[in-house]
């Protein structure tokens, strides 16, 4: 405070020793880097390698801090969000985290976890040294040992799985993955089927519901630019990919757009919306298709989009026969029937006709009797999305997706009204995701897998967007399979997953899982249950290239071991990430390198030829290498940085992000390259170029266009692909009934349905368990549930509540709300962590302290012992924890749902609620794992297995993670 | 320059992405903060919305913290942020009383006061303060009100904006767009304990690491309980009430037992010299009533300075009081006025010994003066924290004058067994005595039965006289306090005279310790 003036008497007092002087010489104070009266945000990249600003805590004393800022990506959660990492020059220790400007994606915002990746880089609980268990599994004894032997110890248990040709036993199960295209080139190098993931218990319904239509499974939202916006998820808090995508919804809300939300709770995303619709959870496609109905009713379709990019010409023939079938009748009166189909003008005059019969049933009214959002909204909704054509922008990600039996219809539909406005690929439209996602270029692609591994992809869900990754226990259970190494990376089935008790059982017998290896930054409920325990970093503590489909550009952001740029900028040469990195946390990257090279010392299993240096030939590549070779290849990148005079790789090391593309529209229209128009016929009446038997373009407008991913490359309103594989009655967009939809839940027995999927804001599944920031925002899940019901039984706010699943109960608190919609009840996720007292202290802003017995075989019984609490450590902060209540642990007492078709886990459940039983304690948990067996049975026996036709065990067209060869595809190799 | 904020309410979604990068900005510790997000539900289900609310310091133009700091450690700057200066700060908690908004809090292990300074080490150097910086929305707007072009001035000129509690006079310079009553006035919908997502269940701040400071629950002191019973009552009869659903933790109540204490001791020590004194313009009062008064006015003073330094954060920079004097502050000049009272006490006392009695008489009207003063100042700064309305009561310097007089006759009462005044002198102080009492008691009752200003103040007095003081209220400083004295001493039992002063002393106590503690319990945010 350098103007502050002394009084008389302070300056005397001053002068005499009795106070101390605040007002002697000061340094000079740091130039502005504006003129006066302006403030700008970010330093200038100019000066990031030394950047002085005042330490903020030495408040008026002005200390001044030198600063080397390095950019990197945020790893929380998949939105990849830039991050620009403060680190002190003095100390070498990182002050803090601020956003990147640079990024395009985020723009230089964060959400409250990007600044908070200080306190997981701090976490005094951090685990620093790779571990190895020391007696049972699960003991909780652990010791320190090197990563040499744990590199070798790994590497020959992988090699003898190789020789022995155990090839499925060798298993990457991930949950976040964070980088793009990385570990598919491992795994193949291999020569394993080896990659599970967490998907099928995420987004996989959403997924199918969208790659089902156009052969992309996630949808690309231009809300900046769109006049109505749609939401079946909650984008302005949670969500892939939340920051980026929040930013937009209100950017286009402010330059006029409307947005809708469909959620049976009040998030804060239905909130600040126009249209709160709450449906009725598993009703949000009658909601939809009612709508569509009108949209083909009222004729506010686009006319133009159906005919060119629709495939129309196979879905009439499908129409007019179900229609018949069914005796529908369109509601127009205009009922010009063309009896001649001569001309095709004609024929798409009857294919509207007989969409609109096909979808008569769906009026407002049964929809509103569905969904319980009135009739009047939804016809309001219909219209104004109707006139907005082009400019509707949507999206659909989990939520009803991933809650419901069926759930994958939730994006069929909602897609349906994309392809009826027009919106698809527009600007203020949603565009298929891979157009605004980079690929990065490989130095070298391992050839595919020869073979197929039933675990992950079993026959019985061909159709299954990802791995049937939450049937893992009940698979090694039937004996199906068992693993011999088995990592889980960044991934937490025991608390995150459905059944987690089945899991434990599985994880605790060593004849199914030989070797578990668990790749986390933090300690987790399944990591108690490794082999080794291996520190892999956080932020600015590893190295991954990430592209996300935030908006209609293309960016990639470059995620940097900060303290090694560091050291290579002040001149100090290091070979491996753990040589800067707190302890000897490493990150995945090298050690897949390093672990790669170990698995085949003599490469005579063919693995080490792919880790060799694309600049050094022979020499095994560094991690240098490999991304300065993407970069290389990455268009515009090389450009743009000899404008700076930097390599590719310094460029990236110095901005962190680089945007490919400012715009991309309508890929669809693209021209279809000459060379695979070579020899093609064409078919100038269906609009087709075709070769050997598949459609290789669309024309439209007089042009071959390389249209979208479908057999048809069209959008597939009627699919071929779902009538052929048995499900007929689902080819088209249709509503399918929940399991939880009322018919199902007897309500004499108080039976209602549970939503447990809900997310905050401020955390990220269970990896945010040690940011002490966001912990101290939120901490305690719940159960919501509204007035009426809670008075129907007798409930009031913070009474103990007993809700019991179909496999077990747990015991919350109530929370009382206007916010839900009545007949539903609904607890958040992320919280309700535990561990038991064998285990190390971790987590300890989120962890509750609990015994867990096997009261019975199968029968697991989980009692918290002690809630949350202060606790001393070399950070003043853990004495200062004003918070007990840890919330509790729900999924655990959910039996696994797989939805027949999609494969993904229908995640609500039909509960009973009441007041807790006099033994009931706050945080009780129970579970019959035989119980959540036979459910596992009775969803089994939903499907329709493979194989289908051709004897394929998958349609060859559907995309598939780590895909093997074509011949892998058949069963039997019963190829035809 | 002026710089100010615009929070721009169509656009926040309530993520918390400020409050968690102040924190790192500042590395401000867990259980308070400088910037944080209240979440108000209002409405019956469909028709239901949440509201999202930053709150944080205002800068306000005539900052009540800056009035109110002692020691000017609290200060505008010449382009309008209200900054701090931690080396300055005693830890009085004056601020924490005088900010209507709850803006201040104080660091667990410094002890000293700290809130929003709007990145000041930022802003000089040209930086956004980080909370903008972070806004995944843009919905935090910093910059220059006086620049006609400057986005900020730009949307103060087009948008309806609205303020927090402008009634009080501080020209807050935090602007909202689309606020709401229901989030800008805090009593709109009362604190918890439990909320959506969070609880609480031990002290922040001040009082980290212990499990005393229960938050502070209010509702209109009537009825107290989370009754989502009478909630729903309250709904189904058609009030839509707000309801708070998330919020930061409770502060707790920063002005403690040494403040009332110290106001208790104060009274004695002013009255237990102004009694003799005074008197002695009117009857014939001895100097060995005097003596025992002035010794009694400076132990007790002594025990007040005690007490004041004890309560103080930084008790190690009690001296800073005097040596950096901020003289707006009745903080400040109380300090000067007990200094002093106490040296002319102790100059007293020593002429007295050394039977100095030409400059006794120039001391005693200045003692007078001096020790009116020391009993009445503190009502002028109670008055000056602005953010406890019940305090800001004129009837308030009118209490003080009368509790010190009471407290002094109490002390002779009690001391007639030393003194042994004569006859006369006992009737008299007897009489004058139920007479206070009776003037006391008129005080009272204007003080609480005149409709007060501001809902706040008038929960206060329900909380007294019907709520959860009312035991204390009625029992401890009506009855015991004043009415059973007033009866022993109209009704002249012999002895009984020693046991009315002891309970006028024991009413004071309890007295005091409502009004410090009462009005904290209203929540400011």
């Amino acid at each position: 405070m350098s103007s502050h003036k002394p009084s008389f008497i302070e300056s005397i007092a001053e002068k005499l020793r009795l106070i101390p002087n605040l007002h002697g010489g000061t340094d000079a104070d740091l130039p502005p880097i504006v003129e006066p009266g302006e403030l700008t945000n970010y330093p200038p990249p100019d000066k990031w390698d030394d950047w002085v600003e005042y330490e903020a805590k030495s408040g008026q004393r002005r200390e001044k801090k030198s600063y080397m800022i390095v950019p990197t990506t945020c790893f929380n959660c998949e939105a990849g969000c830039g991050l620009l990492t403060y680190v002190d020059k003095e100390t070498l220790n990182i002050r803090k985290f601020e956003g990147n400007p640079y990024h395009p994606g985020s723009r230089g915002r964060n959400c409250a976890k990007g600044p908070a990746s200080i306190n997981q880089i701090n976490d005094t609980d951090r685990i620093l040294y790779p571990l190895k268990r020391k007696g049972k599994r699960g003991g909780g004894d652990w010791e320190q040992v090197t990563w040499d032997e744990v590199l070798d110890d790994i590497a020959a248990r992988i090699r003898v799985a190789l020789q022995e040709d155990r090839r499925n036993e060798v298993v990457y199960h991930v949950g976040r993955p964070g980088h793009e295209g990385f570990m598919d080139r491992i795994l193949q190098a291999w020569g394993v089927d080896g990659h599970n993931s967490h998907t099928n218990i995420c987004s996989a319904g959403a997924r199918f519901g969208y790659a089902i239509w156009q052969g992309y499974d996630r949808p690309s939202p231009d809300h900046a630019n769109a006049d109505f916006i749609l939401l079946i998820s909650a984008h302005l808090e949670a969500g892939h990919y939340f920051n980026p995508h929040a930013q937009r919804i209100l950017e286009g809300m402010m330059n006029g757009a409307k947005l809708a939300v469909m959620d049976t709770r009040l998030s804060n995303t239905a909130s600040m919306a126009d249209y709160w619709m709450p449906t009725y959870p598993g009703s949000e496609a009658a909601v939809l298709l009612a709508m569509a109905s009108i949209i083909i009713r009222e004729r506010l379709y686009n006319e133009n989009f159906l005919r060119d990019w629709v495939n129309w010409d196979d879905a009439l023939p499908e129409l007019q026969s179900q229609n018949r079938l069914r005796k529908r009748a369109a509601s127009s009166t205009e009922k010009t029937m063309h009896e001649s189909y001569e001309s095709h003008e004609d024929k798409f005059s009857d294919f509207i006709l007989e969409l609109e019969k096909y979808y008569s049933e769906y009026t407002p009214e049964f929809a509103e009797a569905e969904s319980g959002v009135p009739a009047a909204t939804i016809i309001d909704v219909a219209r104004r999305i109707g006139r907005a054509r082009t400019r509707f922008s949507c999206h659909n990600w989990r939520s009803a997706g991933s809650g419901n039996l069926g759930g994958w219809a939730v994006a069929r539909c909602l897609h349906f009204l994309s392809v009826l406005t027009g919106s698809v690929g527009t600007v203020g439209g949603t565009s298929p995701s891979a157009w605004n996602k980079f690929k990065p270029a490989s130095y070298n692609t391992p050839p595919a897998q020869k073979f197929w591994n039933e675990l992950h992809f079993p026959n019985e869900y061909p159709l299954a967007h990802y791995e049937m990754s939450f049937l893992l226990p009940h698979f090694l259970k039937e004996g199906r399979g068992k693993l011999a190494v088995y990592f889980t990376r960044v991934f937490n089935p025991v608390w995150t997953y459905p059944d987690g008790f089945s899991w434990i059982e599985a994880l605790s017998d060593d004849t199914k899982i030989g070797l578990h290896i668990a790749l986390t930054p933090t300690w987790n409920e399944t990591a108690y249950f490794a082999d080794y325990v291996l520190p892999m970093g956080m932020a600015s503590e590893r190295h991954d290239l990430t592209s996300y489909e935030t908006h209609s550009g293309m960016w990639i952001s470059y995620r940097q071991p900060v303290l090694r740029e560091v050291a290579r900028k002040m001149g100090r040469e290091t070979t491996f990430t753990y040589e800067t990195n707190p302890g000897e946390v490493w990150e995945e990257d090298e050690f897949w390198f390093e672990l790669s090279w170990r698995i085949d010392p003599d490469g005579d299993l063919g693995i080490r030829e792919h880790f060799i240096s694309p600049y050094r030939p022979g020499e095994k590549i560094t991690i240098n290498e490999y991304y300065q070779y993407i970069f290389e290849n990455t268009k515009g990148l090389p450009e743009a940085a000899a404008k700076e005079d930097l390599t590719p790789l310094d460029y990236m090391r110095k901005y962190g992000a680089f945007e490919v593309e400012r715009a991309v529209y309508e890929k669809h229209m693209d021209l279809a390259p000459e060379a695979q128009l070579a020899d093609a016929e064409i078919d100038a009446k269906h609009g087709k170029v075709n070769k050997n038997g598949k459609t290789l373009a669309v024309i439209v407008d007089g042009k071959a266009r390389v249209g979208f991913n479908t057999p048809s490359r069209r959008q597939e309103l009627f699919s071929p692909t779902t009538a052929d594989w048995g499900w007929p009655e689902q080819a088209f967009p249709t509503y399918v009934k929940s399991h939880i939809h009322p018919e199902q839940l007897d309500a004499s027995r108080n039976e209602i349905v549970l939503i447990p999927t809900f997310r905050l804001p401020t955390l990220i599944h269970t990896r945010s368990g040690n940011a002490k920031w966001l912990n101290e925002i939120s901490n305690r899940n719940p159960l919501w549930m509204h007035t009426s019901d809670a008075e129907q039984w007798g409930i009031k706010t913070g009474d103990l509540v007993r809700i019991s699943t179909e496999i077990g109960y747990f015991i919350n608190r109530a929370w009382v709300t206007e916010g839900m919609r009545p007949r539903v009840v609904a607890c958040s996720h992320h919280i309700g962590r535990w561990r038991r007292e064998q285990d190390a202290r971790n987590n300890r802003w989120s962890t509750n302290q609990v015994t867990i017995d096997e009261v019975e075989p199968g029968k697991w019984k989980m009692r918290v012992v002690e809630g949350i609490g202060a606790y001393k450590s070399d950070d003043p902060d853990t004495s200062r924890i004003f918070w007990t209540d840890g919330g509790v642990h729900q999924n655990i007492t959910f039996p696994v749902h797989p939805d027949p078709i999609s494969g993904m886990h229908c995640w609500h459940q039909k509960v009973t609620v009441e007041k807790a039983h006099p033994d009931d304690a706050y945080g009780d948990v129970f579970v019959d794992t035989e119980k959540s067996f036979a459910i596992y049975k009775e969803w089994l026996a939903l499907t329709r297995p493979a194989p289908g036709p051709n004897g394929l065990r998958r349609p060859l067209w559907l995309g598939r993670p780590l895909r093997p060869v074509e011949e892998a595809f058949y069963i039997n190799d019963e190829k035809k | 320059m002026n710089f100010g904020f615009v929070i721009d309410n169509r656009k926040c979604i309530g993520c918390h992405a400020c409050t968690v990068a102040c924190k790192a900005e500042h590395e401000v510790p867990v259980g308070v903060n400088r910037t944080w997000v209240k979440y108000i539900e209002k409405g019956t289900f469909p028709d239901t919305r949440r509201l999202f609310s930053v709150m944080r310091c205002n800068h306000c133009a005539d900052a009540p913290c800056v009035e109110i700091c002692p020691v000017t450690a609290l200060f505008n700057r010449k382009d309008g942020i209200v900054d701090f200066d931690d080396r300055r700060c005693i830890g009085c908690k004056s601020c924490t009383q005088a900010c209507p908004y709850d803006a201040l809090y104080m660091h667990p292990a410094e002890e000293t006061a700290a809130k929003c300074n709007y990145c000041t080490h930022r802003v000089d150097i040209g930086l956004e303060p980080a909370c903008v910086n972070v806004c995944p929305e843009h919905a935090i707007v910093s910059g220059d009100m006086d620049n006609p072009n400057s986005e900020i001035s730009r949307l103060l000129a087009r948008e309806t904006v609205s303020v927090r509690k402008p009634e009080k006079g501080t020209r807050p310079k935090l602007f909202y767009i689309d606020g709401d009553r229901a989030s800008l006035d805090p009593t709109a919908a009362n604190p918890d304990t439990d909320y959506m997502w969070s609880s609480q269940s031990s002290g922040v701040g001040h009082f980290a690491g212990t499990a005393g400071s229960r938050p502070a629950t209010t509702q209109s002191g009537v009825n107290d309980s989370r009754d989502d019973r009478t909630n729903l009552l309250r709904r189904m009869a058609g009030s839509n009430s707000p309801r708070r659903v998330y919020d930061a933790p409770s502060k707790g109540v920063l002005w403690g037992w040494e403040v009332s204490a110290y106001v208790w001791t104060k009274a004695i020590a002013a009255g237990a010299f102004l009694v003799p004194v005074i008197g002695g313009y009117f009857m014939d009062v001895s100097f060995r009533m005097k003596q025992f008064g002035a010794w009694m006015a400076i132990i007790f003073l002594a025990i007040t300075g005690i007490l004041l330094i004890k309560d103080l954060g930084r008790p190690d920079r009690f001296l800073f009081v005097l040596l950096r004097p901020q003289w707006r502050s009745w903080l400040t000049r109380g300090a000067y006025i007990i200094t002093g009272y106490g040296a002319v006490l102790t100059a007293w006392i020593v002429a007295n010994y050394l039977a100095r009695d030409g400059i006794l008489i120039y001391l005693e009207p200045l003692g007078i003066l001096l020790g009116l003063l020391a009993a009445v100042y503190t009502a002028f700064l109670f008055a000056q924290a602005k953010g406890r309305d019940f305090w800001q009561s004129p009837v308030l310097g009118l209490h003080m004058i009368i509790h010190a007089l009471m407290a002094g006759l109490a002390v002779f009462l009690i001391g007639d067994l030393w003194v042994k005044p004569n006859l006369g002198i006992t009737i008299v102080f007897a009489f004058l005595t139920s007479a206070l009492i009776v003037i006391n008691l008129i005080t009272l009752i204007i003080e609480l039965t005149t409709t007060h200003s501001t809902e706040d103040a008038h929960t206060v007095v329900t909380m007294i006289t019907r709520g959860r003081f009312s035991y204390q209220f009625w029992l401890g400083m009506v009855l015991v306090g004043n009415l059973v004295p007033l009866l022993l001493l109209i009704t002249g039992q012999s002895g009984s005279a020693a046991i009315s002063g002891l309970l006028i002393l024991i009413g004071l106590f309890i007295g005091e310790r409502i009004w410090v503690r009462a009005p904290q319990l209203i929540p400011l945010s």
